[in-house]
């Protein structure tokens, strides 16, 4: 398609009408529109409670109300930190009917990462699920003077607390709702006076490279990319959504906060994230969006569970799986196949596929997509085989959702078609290539700029065109392909340059692997890998061929597990050009941990971080050595620091 | 003291020659966690056994709210409110979770066989208020994502909590708890102190137990009794009880 494109039917399209501006505005329309019909689905005490959309408004009002109340003004910031509940969803709705705006916290960060995003973001209010939250916000308080309030939805273990700062969300509902007999017309009014350009959030960047950044959402950012999907692939009203993804991702704020009322959809909480899978089977999902890692995870638990089963079983899986990956060829990358397949697959269908649909919850999930970073192809055939649409959708904060696998297109190397956007908001959208291939995007709501960051934004932002920093390749036919980040594209001491997240992801969908760095750059004469095997897969792998071992780094130097990996690098090494090939590889003698800052709270690699921690062992792989004794300072969850010591083989493939 | 919940004067127990408990007088506040510690062999699992009727005392007797318990049973004693649990497990291993802790209901069960076979509307709305305790054990052990698992497919660790869970499903007035800790890795005794501590303050279970592990006993328990070959050595505050000489001389021996 060249080097540049723009959408040209925006003159002759009829738009959609634009029902409010603000969300506030659309959530009290809904409640209006749909008064009796369920929004909520939680699961509590073992049974799915259902909550409609009248008390599901009156339980913002009463929030909202108890905010402003407490005394939050228009434009400030309510933090809220938890998992996917009710509450923090009711909490968001209510801070931006009262014109403030929310910055949502993942429920792992550190007390550290807390208070940098508390500060960052001028928050004033700190809405947090339990005790586990709170605790991390009153170690720090002392360091936010602009603190108010911490607000906690559930009080256990917490009931001997005395901290002035703290109280319950009922009791700010409370509150709110003896403020709102007193001055009735308060909300509506505060509803009334939102504006779509108001700042309605902080999306912050994961901070893969330096500190997070929060990026500006306004009301039309978010309306913007609600648009953006329905008028590419639509959702059904009342459709089942699952909300699992962390709020704090653009993803499910787009999805679940902003869709959620905009579809309008229903919305379902799992009970725990650990139950996400009974939950998803019990709830019959009709739509739901992960990240890769949470498909690539799903694809694994078939497959271990596959491992397991009898050989009556595993002959039926691997015989239905072998038509359904014909299917899955032929619709993802529209591969010429035997018309016999066809005629095969319903019954193949019948016999395996819709047991394993079953199984996993999506015998009625029409809309499954996938977002964030690529996906590996494996994955993505692995679930068109077994009948489940996967779409790939690819959008970054700053800029929203830019495109997705549309209708019954689902080329598995794509990123699928651009979106368009809604000329309320702003012009057509538009990209072009830059250097190395980078993409860059302008029109639509358009880049708002990083919070109190200007000289960031500047950089981001050259001649009106936002550098998204990708390294895109666009087909003829108007679909995106995604190549890597062009910061991590890299060259070798030969000068070759050679995809090293491209690797890593098709390391990954070893079920033995669980998180792998791939090593090379211009000092370096060939690509190596450090890996982090699965412990619970290897472990088991290894109960069943009657090794024994204690720990985690016991485990992973085995030499038959060295073996067992080696092969599995083998196999993707046949994928590579000779020259991008892994030929040396150390299993990690303990696990990538976020709590170390070696993954980020997404499980993004922290590859300049965990390159530097084992600069020692990587120089060694470079040279001649056979084994290398590492010693690997760990942190503990309690605060404490050890040392792991090993005698870690290379592995030479 | 006396106004105590639990009260035992005088145990005595011997096997053959060994005397088990030699004449131990202890009693569990309203109000307390307390510990029972001491050395392999000092009697901590006798005495335990001794308070929940699994031995009948040589001599000496044991009051439950200000009445002579004693002479009942273990299952008695379970009715009037003592609930226990186990060092080696005593679930059903081939039961579910939630399955294992209706168990604990038993005693609160009031319809008849017949009854609930011919599933009388009393008997429906029995069993809907029984899983609705259940159901909010498991909220407060945090267990529902191994709610439906068959037990025996469980690590120790969570057997321990559904074991915990068994017990506060009869809604004891005190818990006797044996070893809550042993064999269980950091994580989850860092977990079951968490359980042990929240059904102390939020269901308001005085908890008498028997632990090895000083470290735990130090941080949750408000007064520790220490058992040496059937004798009471000992009897205070954690802090008071990690500096007493005596105790460290039947931990660590003599020099």
């Amino acid at each position: 398609m060249g080097k540049e494109g723009k959408d040209r039917t925006a003159d002759h399209w009829e738009w959609p009408p634009i029902e409010a501006d603000t969300l506030p505005k659309l959530l009290k329309f809904r409640a209006e529109q749909f008064a009796d019909r369920v929004f909520i689905r939680y699961k509590h005490l073992g049974v799915w409670q259902r909550i409609t959309w009248r008390e599901v408004y009156e339980n913002v009002r009463a929030f909202g109300l108890g905010l402003m109340k407490l005394g939050l003004k228009r434009g400030e910031t309510v933090a809220i930190a938890g998992e996917n509940r009710k509450e923090l969803f009711w909490a968001e709705w209510a801070a931006l009917s009262a014109g403030g705006k929310v910055v949502c916290l993942y429920p792992d960060m550190t007390p550290a990462e807390v208070k940098y995003l508390l500060e960052n973001s001028d928050g004033v209010y700190f809405v947090a699920e339990d005790q586990e939250q709170v605790d991390k916000v009153l170690e720090v308080k002392s360091q936010l003077p602009q603190l108010r309030r911490v607000i906690y939805w559930d009080s256990r273990g917490m009931w001997h607390y005395r901290d002035p700062l703290l109280m319950e969300f009922k009791e700010v509902q409370e509150e709110g709702r003896r403020f709102g007999r007193e001055q009735p017309q308060l909300f509506d009014e505060s509803i009334a006076q939102g504006l779509g350009s108001d700042i309605s959030g902080l999306s912050y960047t994961s901070g893969t490279t330096g500190l997070p950044k929060g990026v500006v959402m306004t009301h039309n950012t978010s309306l913007d990319g609600a648009f953006r999907i329905q008028m590419h692939c639509p959702l059904k009203p009342f459709t089942q959504y699952l909300s699992y993804i962390s709020p704090a991702w653009g993803t499910e704020q787009l999805f679940g906060i902003t869709l959620g009322v905009f579809v309008p959809l229903t919305l379902n909480f799992p009970e725990e994230p650990e139950t996400v899978l009974p939950n998803i089977r019990e709830l019959g999902v009709e739509a739901l969006s992960f990240g890769p890692r949470q498909w690539e995870g799903l694809a694994s638990i078939v497959q271990a569970y596959m491992l397991d089963a009898g050989w009556f079983r595993r002959f039926f899986y691997k015989v239905g799986m072998k038509i359904g990956y014909q299917i899955a060829a032929q619709r993802t990358e529209g591969k010429r196949i035997h018309p016999l397949w066809n005629l095969l697959y319903p019954l193949a269908d019948l016999l395996v596929m819709k047991a394993i649909r079953d199984n996993l919850g999506f015998k009625k999930t029409y809309l499954a997509a996938s977002g964030g970073t690529a996906m590996s192809p494996e994955v993505f055939r692995f679930f068109h085989a077994i009948g489940v649409k996967l779409r790939n959708a690819y959008g970054i904060s700053e800029v929203g959702m830019l495109t997705q696998h549309k209708g019954d297109k689902f080329d598995l190397e794509t990123l699928g078609s651009w979106y368009r956007s809604h000329p309320a908001f702003g012009p057509p959208l538009e990209w072009k290539l830059g250097e190395k291939g980078e993409l860059l995007v302008r029109g639509g709501s358009g880049f708002q700029g990083y919070y109190k960051n200007p000289k960031a934004s500047e950089e981001k932002l050259v001649e009106g065109w936002f550098q998204t920093g990708d390294a895109v390749h666009m087909r003829e036919d108007g679909e995106m392909i995604f190549l890597d980040r062009v910061s991590d594209l890299r060259s070798l001491s030969s000068g070759h340059f050679f995809p090293p997240q491209f690797i890593e992801i098709r390391l990954r969908f070893s079920p033995y692997i669980k998180d792998v760095i791939v090593i090379g750059d211009e000092t370096k004469p060939f690509v190596s890998a450090l890996i982090n095997i699965d412990a619970e897969i290897v472990g088991r792998w290894a109960e069943k061929n009657g090794l024994t071992y204690s720990t985690f780094p016991d485990l992973s130097q085995m030499p038959q597990v060295g073996e067992l990996i080696r092969k599995e690098v083998e196999k993707v090494n046949r994928f590579l050009e000779e020259k991008s090939r892994v030929k040396k590889l150390v299993n990690l003698p303990k696990e990538l941990d976020p709590d170390e800052a070696e993954l980020t709270r997404t499980r993004k690699l922290r590859r300049d971080f965990i390159e530097n921690r084992y600069a020692a062992l990587i120089q060694a792989i470079y040279g001649d050595r056979e084994e290398f004794a590492t010693e690997v300072p760990v942190k503990y969850r309690d605060g404490r620091t050890g040392v792991v010591k090993t005698q870690t083989p290379i592995i030479h493939i | 003291m006396a106004q105590g919940i639990l009260r035992a004067e005088g145990l005595k127990l011997s096997f053959g020659k060994v005397q088990a408990l030699n004449g131990i007088t202890v009693g569990l506040d309203r109000e307390e966690i307390l510990a029972v510690i001491g050395p392999n062999g000092a009697g901590k699992t006798c005495l335990l056994n001794c308070l929940s009727g699994f031995y009948t005392p040589e001599e000496g007797q044991v009051f439950f709210q200000g009445k002579k318990v004693s002479h009942l049973s273990p299952h008695r004693r379970a009715r009037v409110g003592m609930g226990r649990t186990f060092q080696g497990i005593q679930l059903f291993l081939h039961m579910s979770v939630l399955d294992n802790i209706l168990v604990g209901r038993h005693i609160h069960m009031r319809t008849n066989f017949l009854q609930s076979c011919l599933y009388w509307p009393w008997a429906a709305r029995e069993e809907v208020e029984h899983m609705k305790v259940a159901e909010e054990i498991i909220d407060f052990l945090e267990m529902e994502p191994i709610r439906d698992a068959i037990l025996g497919d469980l690590g120790y660790g969570l057997r321990k909590r559904v074991d915990l869970g068994r017990a506060l499903a009869l809604d004891p007035k005190i818990l006797l708890m044996d070893e809550p800790m042993a064999g269980m890795n950091v994580e989850e005794k860092e977990d079951m102190a968490r359980f042990i501590l929240d059904t102390h303050e939020y269901r308001k279970i005085p908890i008498l137990m028997v632990e090895h592990d000083m470290e735990v006993v130090m941080d949750i328990a408000s007064r520790v009794v220490v058992l040496e070959w059937g004798h009471l050595i000992a009897e205070g505050e954690p802090g008071v009880i990690q500096k007493d000489p005596r105790v460290i001389s039947a931990y660590l021996g003599e020099e």
